[in-house]
């Protein structure tokens, strides 16, 4: 148990938060994940007192459950499963410590939101590239550590893009810099010296970086982290492709991505395009692809004209046809809602006032085996059709998808209330035994997922006793359970 | 010699055949005789105690369990270039990988293919090139293993500016421990396919290796799946010739061009916009005095000895090379058009290959199969490489700035060939990254025995590196290196010993080119965890 | 000749880039037929490779390993194809590795570690004079009835040597046979030494005999100078390589010129004096024999330094010389054919698995390299392999009998002659 007097002495008193009602907002969140409520919050502000936390935490063996972003939120990731956790908000901390322009890379705190590194980085002509409509208190870091997955898969190429290097405390209290900022040289030296630490791997020949993303704050916790930018296109035009089937619309998706054409490009039903675009479903086709292209540095206008002739080509060959408006909605201004934070309230909950996802990851020609699948689980437990959403996004230049599944529901109606957790369970179990990967597993999917990969759970043991030897980081979460 | 004990002998022979083993000293020379980053004096590396090949999953499991079992350490290479794909000292089993040769798989459509170790990258392109797409080729040339770059090695080719870093193109990835366990990383792991390698939670890549590999020393990587990019141009290319005799025919929709810069600073700023205006398939820097070392050796030397011919060379020292690629003929002209807006814009000169004749050999060679670099084996059968971090782009330049200065001098005191130094080789990765490397490369002839004062170089490269923040360069990773660089760089060694221990129990994976477990760097923390 | 240790440097200089083992980069089409070196493809230790072979020797030379039973069956299950060389030598202008090969056997045999397969060869063709166990008197059955000149008694214009494989392989006496009709038809009067002939003595110097070789040479050389003839025709590709490469470079002068039969045939198409038929439509592709490919190269005579380092490439055995175009031109001219290419061509070229001795010491081997070129050329598209050897024919047309397979084997005669409709 955290003694309230030390972590009072590390942060400041009016940084230990022990009312009642901040507790009990962090003992549970909108997913199904059964926790405890915390012992207190603490706000540190800066690596020091993180440091001292993490040690504190060893010294007195209490855990520390790292939360980057405002609430609400909703995986679950963040509730604590250990009694008398601490919660570590980290969403305040919200300096924008450095914009390369040249190298189009920023280093931000871990609180800092997409809306607020944008605003900044548009500044200088830059942009982040960024998940479908994050929601507005999302942070850049904890969103890129969970490796959600950004609209543009054509600067994605990798999965840990856009996150670069990172500082870091590991669960030993430890600090560690990942990528070229280890070193050689401090920050300022490598800065003087044409570098900015973006190049995410290492050092040497261990990447921590990726050990801590997707690791739902149980190694570590970021101190900071770089994010590679992109250009602000000098032009933009957003294209909508609309299909009865998904089908027609994957073959063209494939085929405009290896010609590398699209920045943005992703796949909605219409349940989802009408959620974010303020449309009624039934004017919408099934199936919606939504692809940006841009003119650059250079000749933009004559690089946009090349792109539509020869997308037109493509389109001929593959009996779709690319329209700038569908329903009376401009595909720009489609492009630019998917290009920032969604407005409140959340795109999600917009229709039913509560959503619950099931996503994971699969390639972009298998999405139907697992839609069909869906569709025929929902109707038997009577979520009609207008209720489920469907987000297609590739990812790492289309080697992969991202397959998400929006259950819509209405919490206040206690027949939806009690049949979604069962539609979920079993979904998720029909998703997993169809073959979808669940790299993200919060809460049900962990045991799930982990039950998939024996060999697996058994390496990422022994990781989380190199790095956390006490277990003091947000335990039970992933592999490691207390059972374990 | 030592030999292996008769009875683990015995025990490995049974299990995978007799003829698939052997102790014979002048086959195990075959795997002792590695010249190429062989840091020592010594003509040949420890002979290994014998050699094994493999040809299933399995059997790399049932040899690295005996080696657990009977504490004997091993050391295995796919296709067996350099120093570090041998053993450290004598007494090691050498696994030898080349029966594990197949590609398992090759997703057209999700563009990415799964091999076993002695797949070379010219096999996958070739078979890939079929199906619209490329892999990514090193430096090191297309008779390595696409696995191994990518899981295990180094991974810079010219390409990449269009296909990448092969550390960063790993997708799933089987991997037999160095306790025997198997771990399939990402995807394959949940019997989900092979297009993710992270996840379930963390990635576990991050312990497989960083900017570098572990040369080995962690396991035996059995399977990967690599990230295959597009490929414009024809399915099976005619070519005719062997090397520099090649002809070929160049589609109208590929153009290549040569790229001279006035400065180092021009140059880097001519990459930043070439990135930034998202054109070409390659941009990759080649000095002319390299190019005409690689392609005559004799006449270089030669030439290099004429002041008024080194300053016509000095004048193409920042030299790129571009391939403009694409299935359009307009998407071509645009970005030709935006090529030379850029290089009036900074002062540079293009030159376009595309009308000379001949051009084909540039194109195939060099801009789609990375052949060229092994050139590098002509002045005298060895180089060392040095500097060549992955770093942002301006960095890489200066590398090769500092590079040209630190280099000449061994050149001078008779230690290199003379190339006029700097032959700094890289260019940009990944579209529009603006990150890259650039590496510089001194050739010599092993066999005149003066191999003590090149190792000098290394060592001058590597704290040049530091002095200037140069990043951690491929001069930095030698054996023993984390001693002086893990101090300064957050104590990576001792996390990587760790897990060296974590994973490695026995210590049965050599490690000269990793680091030992941490019971030998730090005994009083193991034993204190142990209590 | 080469003593293994003059060519110590050689060895020393190899990278272990393995470019020995794959078809030189610009080159490699599929997955399949990546690979060049037979016997590293078989047998697989490093050692096998034509770099592992450099290595070996130079362990054997420094005394860190001696030839044992198992050393020998890895300089021995090598056909010495040479296509080692042709990869290597793309890169490498210091390192003749075909030269380390044979030296290493040369020293292997000088020490007495020999294979009782080779030593039956050696036997017959001391006593016999034909690599073939077989009785001299027989050598002139096949020309039995064709009235040849005999050069013995006579003098002639152009030389007709048939090698021992022709003379006595009696399924392939009707391609050796109408070579000559051939010939004559374009009025050309050959002489031949009928049962006078003997082995050119190419394979005993490959299998490592290398001083028997000389006894040969110089029984050809005088009974060619005695025959007065300028042109020597062969139809064997081995026999080609040997007065081509082996006997000058071992200093021997025929001083002659010296042309395969297919080169001879292309020449007389050329000019005019020979005309082809039609043939039934057949898809047909072209396996290059290593002894008159990359090996047929002539031997570059005239540079005599030191250090390889310094040698102009023009004085490199490439292996890009060798006769590649005049069997493939005869072959398209002859209306109905169709050639298809394999993968493996010209001097990157899959050998066939007969030669160094291996057909005789490793039946299964050359086997084995045999039925990966009719895998090749199955993939190629094509019905039928066409050669210009006679034991790459005969090697083919063993593995093709044993396996039960379609694919017919020709030699480029065999076309010929059913475009007169023979």
């Amino acid at each position: 148990m955290a003694k309230k007097e030390d972590l009072a002495r590390i942060v400041g008193p009016e940084r230990v938060v022990t009312e009642e009602d901040a507790l009990i907002a962090y003992s549970f969140d909108s997913s199904f994940v059964k926790g405890e409520r915390p012992e207190c919050i603490v706000k540190p502000r800066g690596l020091d007192e993180i440091q001292r936390l993490v040690k504190l935490a060893n010294d007195q063996g209490f855990a520390l459950v790292p939360c980057s972003s405002h609430g609400p939120h909703s995986r679950g990731d963040t509730v604590p499963t250990a009694s008398g956790s601490v919660i570590v908000d980290l969403s305040e901390m919200k300096a924008i410590l450095r914009v390369d322009q040249r190298n189009k890379v920023a280093m931000i705190d871990p609180g800092v939101t997409f809306a607020e590194l944008q605003t900044e980085v548009e500044k200088q002509g830059l942009r982040i590239e960024m998940p479908l409509l994050p929601r507005k208190t999302k942070s850049v870091v904890g969103s890129l550590l969970e490796r959600e997955p950004t609209t543009g898969p054509k600067y994605n190429w990798d999965a840990i893009d856009p996150l670069c290097c990172l500082e870091l405390v590991f669960g030993t209290g430890d600090l560690f810099r990942t990528g070229n900022a280890a070193g050689p040289g401090s920050l300022e030296e490598q800065w003087a010296s044409g570098q900015a630490q973006k190049m995410p791997m290492g050092p040497a020949q261990t990447d921590i970086a990726r050990l801590i993303q997707g690791a739902q704050g149980s190694l570590g916790i970021v101190t900071w982290a770089t994010i590679k930018l992109e250009l602000m296109p000098a032009l933009s035009k957003g294209f909508f492709v609309a299909g009865q089937t998904l089908d027609e619309l994957i073959a063209f998706t494939y085929q405009i991505l290896w010609r590398k054409f699209p920045d943005t490009c992703l796949i909605l039903n219409n349940v989802n395009l009408a959620a974010i675009a303020g449309l009624d479903p039934k004017d919408l086709p099934p199936w919606t692809l939504l692809y940006s292209l841009s003119g650059l540095t250079h000749l933009p206008e004559e690089r946009l004209t090349y792109m539509e002739q020869d997308l037109a080509e493509i389109a001929g060959e593959f009996k779709v046809t690319p329209r700038r408006n569908l329903a009376g909605v401009a595909a720009d201004r489609m492009v630019d809602l998917a290009s920032r934070p969604s407005e409140e309230p959340y795109w999600k909950f917009r229709k039913r006032g509560a959503c619950q996802d099931v996503f994971f990851l699969t390639t972009l020609d298998r999405t139907p085996e697992f839609i069909q699948a869906m569709d025929g689980l929902t109707r038997e437990f009577g979520l009609t059709r207008e209720n489920l959403g469907v987000y297609l996004q590739p990812i790492r230049h289309g080697t992969g998808c991202h397959l998400e599944f929006n259950l819509m529901y209405n919490p206040n109606r206690p027949e939806d209330s009690a049949r979604l957790p069962a539609l979920f369970e079993r979904a998720s179990r029909a998703c997993l035994d169809l073959g979808g990967f669940f790299s993200r597993p919060y809460g049900l999917w962990s045991e799930l997922a982990y039950a998939k990969c024996p060999d697996t759970v058994m390496a990422l043991r022994k990781v989380k006793n190199i790095f956390d030897p006490r277990g003091v980081m947000n335990p039970g979460k992933l592999c490691f359970k207390k059972e374990a | 010699m030592k030999l292996l004990p008769k009875d683990v002998y015995r025990e490995l022979a049974d299990a995978l055949g007799e003829e698939n083993i052997s102790q014979e000293p002048a086959v195990l020379d075959g795997y002792a005789w590695q010249p190429a980053m062989n840091l020592t004096n010594q003509k040949w590396i420890p002979r290994p105690a014998a050699v094994i090949l493999p040809a299933t999953t399995e059997e790399v499991q049932t040899i690295v369990r005996i080696c657990n079992q009977r504490q004997v350490k091993f050391k295995a290479h796919s296709t067996g270039w350099a120093a570090w794909g041998g053993p450290s000292q004598e007494g090691e089993l050498q696994i030898d990988l080349r029966r594990m040769n197949r590609i398992l798989e090759l997703d057209e459509k999700n563009k990415f293919a799964v091999v076993e170790p002695y797949v070379c990258c010219g096999q996958l392109q070739s078979e890939a090139m079929k199906k619209g797409l490329t892999c990514h080729i090193i430096g090191a040339g297309p008779n390595t293993s696409a696995l191994a770059s990518a899981t295990s090695a180094w991974g810079y080719g010219g390409t990449g500016l269009s296909t990448g870093y092969s550390g960063r193109n790993v997708l799933g990835v089987e991997w037999v421990l160095p306790d025997g366990e198997v771990l399939q990383l990402g995807s394959p792991g949940s019997h989900a396919g092979w297009f993710s390698g992270d996840g379930p939670g963390p990635g576990l890549r991050g312990i497989m290796r960083g900017f570098s590999g572990t040369q080995g020393s962690l396991g035996v990587f059995t399977k990967c799946a690599v990230k295959l990019f597009p490929w414009y141009g024809p399915p099976q290319p005619r070519v005719e010739g062997i090397l520099l005799d090649v002809e070929t025919d160049v589609p109208e929709t590929e153009k290549m061009f040569f790229v001279v810069a006035p400065s180092f600073k021009k140059y880097a700023d001519i990459s930043y916009e070439i990135g930034n205006a998202e054109i070409a398939y390659w941009f990759c820097r080649s000095p002319l005095n390299a190019g005409v070392d690689l392609f005559m050796p004799r006449a270089g030397d030669r030439l290099f000895e004429s002041k008024p011919l080194r300053a016509l060379l000095k004048a193409f020292q920042h030299l790129g090379v571009a391939l403009l690629s694409s299935p359009s003929k307009r998407e071509v002209e645009y970005q030709e058009k935006v090529l030379r807006k850029i290089t009036v814009e900074h002062g540079c000169i293009l030159l376009d290959l595309s009308k000379a004749p001949g051009y084909g050999f540039w194109w195939w060679l060099m801009g789609v199969r990375s052949i060229p670099t092994a050139l590098t084996f002509r002045a005298g059968g060895d180089f060392l490489t040095s500097y060549g971090s992955p770093v942002e782009y301006d960095n890489a330049i200066r590398q090769a700035e500092v590079a040209q200065e630190c280099k000449q001098k061994y050149i001078d005191q008779g230690y290199f060939k003379d190339d006029m130094s700097d032959i700094g080789w890289g260019g940009i990765y990944e579209g529009t990254a603006n990150w890259g490397h650039c590496e510089t490369a001194a050739m010599f002839d092993r066999r005149d025995g003066q191999a003590e004062g090149r190792f000098k170089y290394l060592e001058d490269s590597a704290r040049t590196t530091i002095e200037h923040t140069l990043g951690l360069g491929l001069s930095n990773l030698p054996p023993g290196a984390w001693k002086v660089y893990g101090p300064q760089l957050h104590n990576y060694h001792l996390w990587e010993a760790r897990i060296k221990k974590a994973f490695d129990p026995n210590s049965v994976g050599d490690e000269q080119w990793y680091v030992p477990s941490i019971d030998e760097i730090e005994p009083k923390e193991s034993s204190s965890d142990e209590q | 000749m080469n003593d293994l240790a003059t060519l110590k440097s050689d060895m020393e200089g190899c990278s272990r880039c393995s470019h020995c083992k794959w078809v030189p980069m610009a080159q490699i089409k599929s997955w399949r037929f990546a690979k060049i070196c037979p016997s590293v493809d078989r047998y697989n230790f490093h050692a096998y490779s034509g770099g592992g072979k450099l290595i070996a020797s130079n362990s054997i030379l420094e005394g860190r390993s001696e030839v044992t039973d198992p050393v020998m069956e890895i300089v021995y299950r090598c056909q010495l194809c040479g296509a080692c060389q042709v990869s290597c030598q793309a890169y490498r202008d210091d390192i003749d590795l075909a030269d380390v090969l044979l030296a290493l056997r040369a020293k292997c045999v000088t020490e007495g570690y020999v294979l009782p397969e080779h030593l039956l060869m050696i036997e017959s063709m001391k006593k016999e004079d034909n690599t073939l166990g077989l009785l001299k008197a027989d050598r002139g059955v096949w020309a039995k009835d064709l009235d040849l000149i005999d050069i013995n008694t006579q003098k002639v214009e152009v030389l007709f040597h048939a090698g021992c494989r022709y003379s006595y392989d009696e399924d392939l006496r009707s391609s050796v046979r109408n070579w000559v009709r051939l010939f004559r038809n374009a009025g050309v009067d050959l002489g031949a030494a009928g049962p006078e002939e003997s082995c050119c003595g190419g394979r005993a110097f490959e299998m490592g005999y290398q001083g028997e070789m000389k006894n040969f040479a110089e029984d050809m050389i005088g009974r060619i100078k005695a025959s007065g003839a300028k042109l020597l025709v062969t139809p064997c590709s081995d026999c080609y390589y040997t007065f081509k490469y082996l006997y000058p470079k071992n200093g021997m002068d025929a001083g002659l010129r010296v042309l395969h039969a297919v080169e001879y045939a292309d020449l007389l198409i050329k000019q005019g004096r020979l005309k082809l038929g039609k043939c039934a439509s057949l898809r047909v592709t072209y396996h290059d024999p290593c002894h008159l490919g990359r090996r047929g190269e002539i031997y570059k005579m005239g540079w005599n330094g030191v250090n390889k380092l310094h040698r102009p490439v023009r004085f490199k055995q490439m292996g890009n010389l060798g006769i590649f175009d005049p069997p493939r031109n005869v072959i398209r001219s002859i209306p109905g054919l169709d050639l298809v290419e394999m993968e493996r061509i010209r001097e990157y070229s899959w050998c066939c698995g007969a030669g160094g001795g291996v057909l005789e010491a490793f039946p299964d081997f050359a086997d084995w390299t045999a039925r990966d070129r009719i895998e090749e050329a199955r993939a190629a598209g094509a019905e039928a392999i066409v050669t210009a050897c006679p034991w790459c024919e005969r090697v083919f047309k063993d593995a093709i009998a044993a396996g039960g397979d379609p694919m017919k084997v020709y030699d480029v005669i065999d076309l010929i002659t059913m475009s007169w409709g023979g």
